[in-house]
């Protein structure tokens, strides 16, 4: 049995998907959360059931390239059931997708979510809507995972159904309908012929397949002879009968309560009008600088002074215990990993999922995306490309999916560009932090944030001339304030770093013993020796952080983690100076993508792109760290 | 009620775009006897409420909101003088300043049969033209504005969509903008930034080329709020 969760951006369908199947799907408060379609399979009383989690979509025509998936999905596969998940608090678009459902004959179950604040907000009759409608409905409250029971025993029990009901078009279009389907009877379709028919007056490509060339060519005489009587477009009518409709069941079914402006309302309003907005942007960004870098480093600090004390001389007996110089390398590849994990993931990459997920659970991002708007225009983009850009500044592989949200391709390949240069990912932040900004003080962190905007600014300028066209302008829907829930950002938070120890920290384990072994055997020196006329002589590194540098291809937070195990300290103001950390972190923090970004690139953009603004990073990062030294040095 | 300030305003702007450019802040000041500093200030929330397009280098034009007004009150203040001149036997160094004031008060009604009894002049007692009185009427869509020219507050209903891109028409009918439909504009964000629309019981930030696009049937002009009324 195959479940499609359907709905408009942010009803709540991760949520659900994730209340159901216990399978983790990220969700936040802000359209556009899920790019791409989420499978999990299930036994439910003994049969399997897949569930597939789509992106949002406002209407199965048109649209940005995450909503093309989820209508391209509905189009290509017949579920056996398609979960419709409504915001009970916006009823009207969830009512027109749901129409759109109906006419092309998927069998609908409905979720109607967020029952919780449309009760406080009027009275839903959900027995009338679902009489109405011909469609069973189950009022939800995902969050707290309320209906999730009888949800399921829905689904389970096939309650899903081909709804009788139709919106009811012009008469004229009425007629036309009639034409088509008359014209289209003898011939074999995916999907109900008066479905068909609408999508094609719509002016949907995608359901021409299948469909002769003569009507087509009708239907396009159609829509042109619509226009000129009616002077208007035959898909502008059609959504105006189904908003009509939508309206007119609305007043039957529901009777909103006058309610006082909360104080939640107020806030919302605050955030959002540019002259108390743009001063609580300017503070929310502050905040979130100050607790990276001061409760960051101190949280580094702590961590590892609490290690020492509880380790003590563990380490040292074990070498001892195993002997020899594999003891060595074993007992302290062991130590110093698990070093590096406490300084550079715990503190920095924690945090920031912590402090992120915060944000985007509240609502505030897409005020974010607003207030940015005038901004962005400036660099070629628009407002919504913030969302990205403050995912990548945890990690780029999401961020280059979430370019996907972005219209034009012209705008995800300046956006991918900025935020695979210019947008340090937590990984890189931890270096910046945990290198410099511990051993130098947050100036220097400064510093590099202030040549990566600025880098930011040149690119983005650069970028929006070579490739010419106007962008694009902002569309997007702003949910209102909500409070995070613990439980969502401590899930979602885990999801994000899991990988850091069950992938990374085995690789960062097996590179240091590796490491201490080769160094024990002088073969290290060896390697390191012919390219110190680069290392030493143009970055005015010690040379050995070569293999640093290397590592940080794997992964960026690696290339902090074994400066640690290479030098064989957490203490690195022992080893480097101050200048030798800041071009170190400077080259890391623009440094080339990482394996896993590089992989989801060749994906979105293609592998020519990807090789080629890899090497430009690369190329960036060296020349910034050799300015950076030359500069230093002689000033 | 648009207030005296904002008519003073938009009647100088009148004057200063006719050459087909934008004012400039400093030719405002002069024009007005006020600080350019003011001028910005008054011309961003001008802006704001969609009697103007002003961008800070380049200077103000006026919307068609704007254009309508700004074209009334000189249009009213041209008779006026010609009728206090021509009519009253006032002099025409003092008519100027009367009719300054009076422009303000003087209903369309009494315009219109101020300048039949005078037989419709058509220039003021300095040679200056007086405009049409009918000349900005819209004809057929009466009383539709385009959103993106709304100002903060107010609120209608959307008449029709105009624009031949299929891409764009069904990105905005998407996002809940179709015909019937009602909508408020809650704010309009500066430096070319997007509208804040509430249309249905949802929220959305649309950016001008889009709100461009939307033709919206505007109602209770009077029930548009003064700021700080609450």
């Amino acid at each position: 049995m195959e479940v499609l969760l359907v709905g408009n951006p942010n009803v709540g369908k991760s949520v659900i998907f994730s209340r159901l199947t216990g399978v983790g799907a990220i969700s936040s408060n802000y359209p556009g959360t899920t790019v791409d379609y989420l499978k999990a399979d299930m036994m439910v009383n003994g049969k399997k059931v897949t569930f597939i989690d789509l992106p949002g979509l406002y209407s199965l025509t048109g649209g940005t390239e995450d909503q093309r998936v989820a209508a391209q999905m509905l189009r290509s596969s017949s579920p056996d059931c398609v979960l419709l998940v409504a915001d009970a608090t916006r009823l009207e678009p969830s009512l027109v997708l749901l129409f759109q459902l109906i006419e092309l004959g998927h069998p609908v179950l409905v979720a109607m979510n967020m029952m919780d604040s449309a009760r406080k907000r009027g009275e839903l009759d959900i027995a009338r809507l679902s009489a109405i409608l011909d469609v069973p409905i189950v009022p939800t409250v995902a969050i707290t995972g309320e209906g999730m029971g009888e949800l399921l025993r829905a689904i389970e029990g096939g309650q899903a159904r081909r709804s009788t009901f139709r919106v009811r078009y012009d008469p004229r279009i009425e007629a036309y309908l009639e034409v088509l389907r008359l014209g289209l009877a003898n011939f074999k379709l995916e999907h109900p012929v008066r479905g068909v028919a609408i999508k094609l007056l719509e002016g949907d490509e995608a359901f021409a397949e299948g469909v002769p060339e003569y009507i087509l060519t009708q239907v396009d005489r159609l829509r042109k002879e619509f226009r000129k009587e009616h002077g208007e477009d035959l898909e502008v009518h059609i959504n105006r009968d189904r908003y009509g409709e939508a309206g007119r069941i609305l007043s039957e079914v529901y009777r909103p309560k006058v309610q006082p402006r909360t104080r939640g309302q107020r806030l919302s309003d605050l955030t959002l009008r540019p002259r108390t907005g743009v001063p609580i942007l300017l503070a929310v960004l502050t905040l979130l600088l100050a607790a990276i870098i001061g409760l960051g480093s101190w949280l580094e600090e702590a961590l590892l002074t609490a290690y020492a004390s509880v380790t003590g001389t563990f380490f040292a007996d074990l070498a001892e215990m195993i002997g020899g110089e594999l003891g060595t390398a074993l007992a302290s590849g062991l130590d110093l990993s698990l070093q590096a994990i406490l300084a550079v993931v715990v503190p920095y990459i924690l945090l920031f999922y912590l402090l992120l997920a915060v944000l985007e659970d509240s609502g505030y991002l897409p005020r974010v995306v607003v207030l940015m708007d005038g901004v962005m225009h400036r660099i070629g983009l628009h407002g919504q490309a913030i969302i990205p850009m403050l995912v990548g500044m945890g990690c780029n592989v999401p961020a280059i999916l979430a370019t996907r949200t972005v219209e034009s391709r012209r705008e995800r390949l300046i956006l991918g560009t900025i935020i695979v240069m210019a947008v340090p990912c937590s990984a890189q932040m931890a270096v910046i932090v945990g290198t410099v900004g511990s051993y130098g003080g947050p100036v220097y962190v400064l510093a590099i944030l202030a040549i990566l905007l600025g880098l930011v600014l040149l690119l983005g300028r650069l970028l929006h001339r070579a490739l010419r066209f106007e962008p694009t302008g902002l569309m997007i829907e702003i949910p209102d304030l909500a409070v995070p829930r613990p439980r969502n950002v401590a899930v979602k938070t885990w999801m994000r770093i899991k990988e850091f120890f069950v992938l990374a920290f085995p690789i960062l384990l097996a590179g240091s013993i590796a490491l201490e072994l080769l160094a024990a055997y002088g073969v290290l020196a060896k390697v390191v020796e012919p390219l110190a006329f680069f290392t030493e002589g143009f970055l005015g590194l010690p040379a050995i952080t070569i293999i640093a540098l290397l590592f940080g291809v794997l992964r960026k937070e690696m290339s902090f983690q074994l400066l640690v195990v290479l030098f064989g300290t957490a203490d690195l103001a022992a080893v480097m100076t101050v200048q030798q950390l800041f071009v170190f972190a400077l080259v890391m923090a623009t440094f080339m993508p990482c394996l896993s970004a590089f992989a989801v690139m060749v994906k979105e953009y293609g592998a020519k792109g990807t090789v080629l603004i890899a090497l430009a990073s690369l190329a960036l990062a060296f020349s910034l760290g050799g300015a950076a030294n030359l500069l230093l040095t002689y000033l | 009620m648009v207030s005296e300030n904002v008519e003073e305003y938009l009647e100088c702007l009148w004057e200063l775009t006719q050459d087909g450019t934008p004012a400039r802040t400093s030719d405002i000041a002069k024009r007005m006897d006020v600080s350019p500093a003011s001028v910005t200030e008054m011309m961003q929330r001008l802006d704001s409420q969609g009697y103007i397009s002003y961008e800070r280098y380049k200077g103000a034009t006026l919307t068609e909101k704007g254009l309508r007004i700004g074209e009334a009150i000189k249009r009213k203040h041209r008779l006026l003088e010609r009728f206090l001149v021509d009519v009253l036997g006032i002099e025409k160094e003092r008519s100027h300043e009367e009719a300054c004031r009076l422009e303000h008060m003087l209903s369309d009604e009494s315009e219109r049969r101020i300048s039949e009894m005078m037989n419709n002049p058509s220039t003021c007692p300095d040679g200056d033209p007086i405009p049409a009185m009918d000349r900005l009427r819209p004809s057929g869509n009466e009383g539709t504005i385009v959103l993106s020219e709304m100002g903060e507050g107010e609120e209608g209903t959307i008449s029709h969509l105009a624009c031949d891109d299929p891409q764009k028409i069904r990105r905005i009918i998407a996002m809940g903008f179709v015909p019937e439909r009602p909508l408020i504009v809650e704010d309009r964000l500066p430096m070319g930034g997007p509208v804040l629309v509430k249309v249905g019981d949802s929220r959305v930030a649309l950016a001008k080329e889009y709100a461009d696009l939307v033709h919206v049937r505007t109602r209770n002009r009077a029930r548009h709020r003064h700021h700080g009324d609450r």
